[in-house]
């Protein structure tokens, strides 16, 4: 009879991520890519928006989920959730990459305007590929911090606290940072109004 | 105009936007990453399964057992059919002498009641 020691979950699907975590330190090959498949997409996501670079953004992907494998023996179930635990990895590496890029002064910032052209209509007049791209190319002249929390608030969907969490700061300071990454955001679009074909309203 | 509900509206859209095509990974890249998780993966050694018993060996514990119990159906049998041949040799080897074997034997305090 085959005697191991690894022990098998039964519905990986519905799995939480811990569970799933501990299975694959224990030797679950199984459980840990479903924990990559759930896992991985969003991170890419993420690191896609506040570096703006596929390539890059792979990179700390790869690098977080190496992280997440080392540490998965030592792994504490209730004591933080695999996912923030994750992103926050993620954020801390994404930081590192955009301080090095200004550093190396391969980004500089637009100096951010008032809006003064009408979003509203612009935007409705705007595909999706093309909505996607003016974000983006707003997104990329926020400062670091807003840029992230402004990302995982409004394109990752996680609540404040998580952010909080995962940021390492307080509640208030991912509140002002994405009331001010909004308004940056404005300012950026408006400021690009020629380029995305704005009128002034 | 940092109120302005249009504002918002068309920032509201282009996040909607956003999250509808949100970046996905390559397919090459998930599969990197899956060889990164099964290489990074803890091994455990399968316990090897204990060594069959010998014949060899089983009988020595057959008549090891089987001697033991020989020597002990031996020992009752003696103590019970001849329970003055163990007074003797007990008396060769007793300081005191004022109590029998046989009185621990099993009947013996209905034979000191008759007496």
């Amino acid at each position: 009879m085959d005697q191991t020691n690894v022990t098998r979950i039964d519905d990986e699907d519905t799995a939480p991520d811990a569970a799933l975590l501990v299975a694959y330190a224990n030797g679950d090959g199984a459980a840990g890519r479903t924990l990559l498949n759930r896992l991985s997409p969003k991170l890419f996501g993420y690191a896609t928006r506040v570096l703006g670079d596929r390539a890059e953004a792979e990179d700390v992907v790869q690098e977080t989920m190496l992280k997440l494998w080392k540490i998965a023996p030592d792994w504490r179930q209730g004591e933080a959730q695999v996912s923030t635990w994750a992103y926050r990895v993620m954020v801390n590496m994404c930081t590192d990459k955009l301080r090095k890029r200004q550093s190396q002064g391969q980004v500089a910032l637009d100096a951010v305007a008032e809006p003064e052209a009408d979003l509203k209509s612009a935007v409705d007049q705007m595909t999706d590929v093309a909505r996607v791209d003016a974000l983006q190319g707003a997104l990329n002249t926020l400062p670091d911090r807003q840029k992230q929390a402004v990302v995982l608030r409004h394109l990752e969907g996680m609540n404040n606290p998580e952010i909080a969490q995962i940021m390492d700061i307080g509640v208030e300071a991912v509140e002002s940072l994405t009331a001010r990454g909004k308004r940056a955001l404005k300012a950026a679009l408006a400021g690009r109004k020629e380029e995305l074909g704005f009128e002034d309203g | 105009m940092d109120n302005d509900p249009r504002q918002d509206q068309a920032l509201a859209a282009l996040f909607s936007a956003a999250k509808d095509n949100a970046p996905t990974p390559t397919p090459d890249f998930m599969e990197r990453l899956a060889c990164d998780a099964d290489a990074a993966l803890p091994k455990y050694e399968t316990s090897a399964p204990a060594p069959a018993p010998s014949i060899l060996s089983s009988l020595k514990g057959l008549f090891a057992a089987s001697g033991l119990t020989v020597a002990a159906a031996l020992g009752v049998w003696i103590g019970l059919v001849m329970p003055e041949t163990l007074n003797t040799l007990v008396d060769g080897f007793a300081v005191d002498d004022t109590v029998s074997l046989s009185a621990f034997l099993p009947g013996a305090d209905l034979a000191a009641l008759s007496e």
